[in-house]
């Protein structure tokens, strides 16, 4: 930490932190509807970090912002594990905000649409519980010095293995794979266009030229017919 | 009071009042002061400390109800206003049955009229409008050495100069009373012609030598092409004016289609210039693999600056210090069209990408420069598009060319039966230009191969070559008709 890198606002200048996150959230169904209140399912929406780490080392809370039809619908978790456990009946945009332990950082917010239902019947029946999962990164751009030094003293959560129930090395690698033959496919066909361009400007200018040269001819016995 | 004095004036009646002549102003206002102090104290007076304005309200309240509103102002000298003035309060001036003669008449008539005693003796007012026209006179021998003309006879000359001369050089009236019993039918501009060439002429003949003589100009032939305009858009039909409205509309928009097109073909060399510089830097790539990750970084770096080439999408840039998800770099910027975004979505399915993928570092960059070239393919399959349709425009202005030459009087039924056929002549059509693709020898079988560009949806301008030929035609008969209009 070089202390002539800091700026007025005591922000190292130059320096990036990423921390991957996962959130999502998993899902049962009940099987069938429940009768007091009508609802069919049981989810979890979390926020966990993508390595082995504990969060609260840099992050002060998660507000997760349900529907207004919950009661107190702003759930605040202080400790990990990040994460609501609720039972409704249908999918809704949940808000996530997460607020970090240095107040001069802002918040970050993420959206994720809660999700229930999938067509797959095993599902339905409630034998297998539904995971959406998503990978992000939170960037830290200049950040305090203070927060630069929580975040780089995090420790493990846990001694067990830390595993995600999506392989997100493996999506990372077929996504990377799939862009990247996308993009060749794409400058492939730009240069033929552009190929197909140059031509028919050049007949354009050639059918051009044959006009004028035809209208000098026309022009001579242009009919006066007026 | 005056008009009482006036009445009993007329009615010859006795006054009763001492003779006086003279109406003058203080007994006017005496006596109006007399009638307005009655009047106020008929009236209730206003009480102390009561505003103005609610005392009007009131005042005239209790009028209505109790008290008719005066008819005359009953307050004429009070106040800010000036005092009116009075007319007629003179003395009266006597007027007289007089004899008259019109200077401007050659008889000395004598005719009688009222009129005041002052001015008896004074010349007729009205002469002094009588103005004569300013003609020039020839002579026999003038007229032999410069004003002959084989249209018209020495009598038929003589005779417009005396009608000229009658009516004040009024043409209209000139041309109606024409005797055409002894002269031919002249029009109204053949008789002006041929005034003022001879006034002309003949201020030219007798201007002292070396001095300028001031012409009078009248271009006939201008003047009957005008008349015979204005009579031909008088004589419209009511069918006639509809056509011509909508072809006045049609040739707008041709206009409007063509300067659109115009901007579009200088869009387009920025754009190929642009999609170049692209194809080098990859070519670039290519030759050393090894090297890629080093020439791709700088280029990945810089990479928000160069997107600001025409076509690409310019992403934010997060220089600012603070927080931020990565997945937000992904995010296109909201000045991308409608259509762009559309575009996109349509290619991404295409190649079975997700609209947005696992967001870490390296995969955000390739994918968004992905993005950027989607978006440079689709501004090059607008461009081609504008280039068919200019094609196919100029190309039937070329069969119309040839057609012309040919001796085709009926040109709009070569058109409509042959639309595309021109057959002695070669020329460059847009499979001349598109269609040698396919033997490039460019590798990965091409031609077989469903291109990512079809799934594009050039929206507006992604009409069939066939309606676009229609429209051409239609095109260049509406240009034809507005020709034969002018």
């Amino acid at each position: 930490m070089s202390l002539q890198n800091q700026d007025a606002a005591g922000r190292l200048k130059g320096v990036t932190v990423v921390k991957p996150v996962i959130y999502g959230n998993i899902a049962r169904y009940f099987g069938k509807k429940r009768e007091e209140d009508g609802h069919t399912h049981q989810w979890t929406v979390y926020v966990k970090p993508y390595k082995n780490e504990d969060m609260s080392a840099y992050v002060k809370k998660v507000n997760f912002k349900l529907h207004d039809s919950y009661p107190n619908p702003n759930r605040v978790v202080t400790k990990p594990p990040y994460e609501v456990t609720e039972t409704g009946w249908g999918e809704f945009e949940i808000i996530i905000k997460i607020y970090f332990n240095d107040p001069m950082e802002r918040p970050v917010t993420i959206y994720h649409l809660l999700k229930l239902f999938q067509s797959e019947t095993d599902v339905m029946l409630g034998k297998k519980s539904l995971v959406v999962e998503y990978y992000d990164e939170m960037i830290f751009q200049d950040p305090t010095t203070a927060m630069n030094s929580m975040l780089a003293n995090t420790t493990s959560l846990g001694i067990g293995p830390y595993k995600h129930e999506t392989d997100f090395e493996e999506k990372r690698e077929r996504t990377k794979n799939k862009i990247s033959n996308a993009h060749s496919k794409i400058r492939f066909e730009m240069d033929q266009m552009n190929e197909k361009l140059k031509r028919a400007k050049d007949s354009i200018a050639k059918m051009k030229k044959e006009i004028s040269k035809l209208e000098e001819g026309a022009t001579v016995d242009a009919e006066p017919s007026l | 009071m005056a008009a009482n004095m006036d009445v009993r004036d007329i009615l010859e009646l006795d006054t009763g009042q001492t003779q006086n002549d003279f109406v003058t102003k203080e007994s006017l206002m005496t006596e109006g002061k007399k009638k307005k102090v009655r009047k106020l104290d008929a009236g209730i007076k206003r009480p102390e400390g009561m505003h103005r304005e609610l005392w009007g309200l009131l005042h005239t309240d209790s009028r209505y109800q109790t008290d008719a509103a005066p008819i005359i102002p009953s307050d004429s000298k009070q106040g800010y206003k000036q005092m009116k003035a009075r007319i007629g309060s003179s003395r009266v001036r006597p007027w007289k049955w007089m004899p008259f003669t019109n200077a401007a008449r050659k008889d000395g008539a004598v005719f009688y009229h009222w009129g005041r005693v002052a001015d008896e003796g004074k010349d007729y007012p009205f002469a002094r409008f009588n103005k004569t026209v300013d003609m020039p006179v020839y002579s026999d021998l003038e007229y032999q050495q410069h004003l002959h003309d084989d249209n018209w006879s020495r009598q038929e000359t003589d005779h417009l100069f005396d009608l000229c001369k009658r009516f004040d050089v009024r043409f209209i009236v000139v041309h109606d009373r024409w005797d055409r019993e002894k002269y031919k039918e002249h029009s109204v501009e053949d008789l002006k012609e041929r005034y003022y060439n001879i006034c002309n002429t003949l201020a030219k003949v007798r201007a002292p030598g070396g001095s300028e003589p001031k012409v009078k100009a009248f271009d006939a032939e201008h003047e009957r092409r005008r008349k015979f305009q204005l009579i031909k858009l008088f004589d419209r039909t009511q069918e006639q004016v509809e056509e011509e409205e909508y072809l006045i509309g049609e040739l707008k928009k041709i206009e409007l289609r063509k300067k659109e097109r115009e901007k579009k073909q200088q869009d387009l060399q920025k754009l190929i210039t642009a999609a170049d510089s692209n194809a080098d830097n990859r070519k670039a790539e290519r030759k050393n693999t090894k090297k890629k990750l080093q020439a791709r970084e700088p280029k990945e770096g810089g990479g928000l600056v160069s997107s600001a080439e025409p076509g690409g999408i310019k992403f934010s840039d997060f220089k600012a210090s603070g927080t931020s998800l990565r997945s937000q770099r992904m995010k296109l910027p909201a000045t991308i069209g409608q259509k762009k975004t559309k575009a996109i979505e349509q290619v991404l399915e295409e190649l079975g990408l997700e609209f947005n993928p696992m967001p870490t570092e390296d995969i955000v960059n390739s994918f968004n420069t992905l993005r950027q070239d989607i978006v440079l393919l689709y501004e090059l399959k607008l461009a081609m598009s504008t280039c068919e349709y200019e094609l196919q425009t100029l190309k039937h202005r070329h069969d119309q060319l040839i057609a012309n030459k040919n001796g085709g009087g009926s040109l709009s039924s070569y058109l409509m039966t042959t639309p595309t056929k021109v057959p002695d002549v070669q020329s460059p059509t847009i499979e001349d230009a598109a269609g040698s693709n396919s033997q490039d020898g460019i590798p990965g079988s091409p031609s077989k191969r469903k291109l990512l560009v079809d799934t594009i949806d050039v929206v507006g301008t992604g009409s069939t070559p066939s309606k676009k030929r229609k429209a051409a035609i239609e095109q260049i008969n509406v240009l034809k008709k507005i020709k034969q209009k002018i």
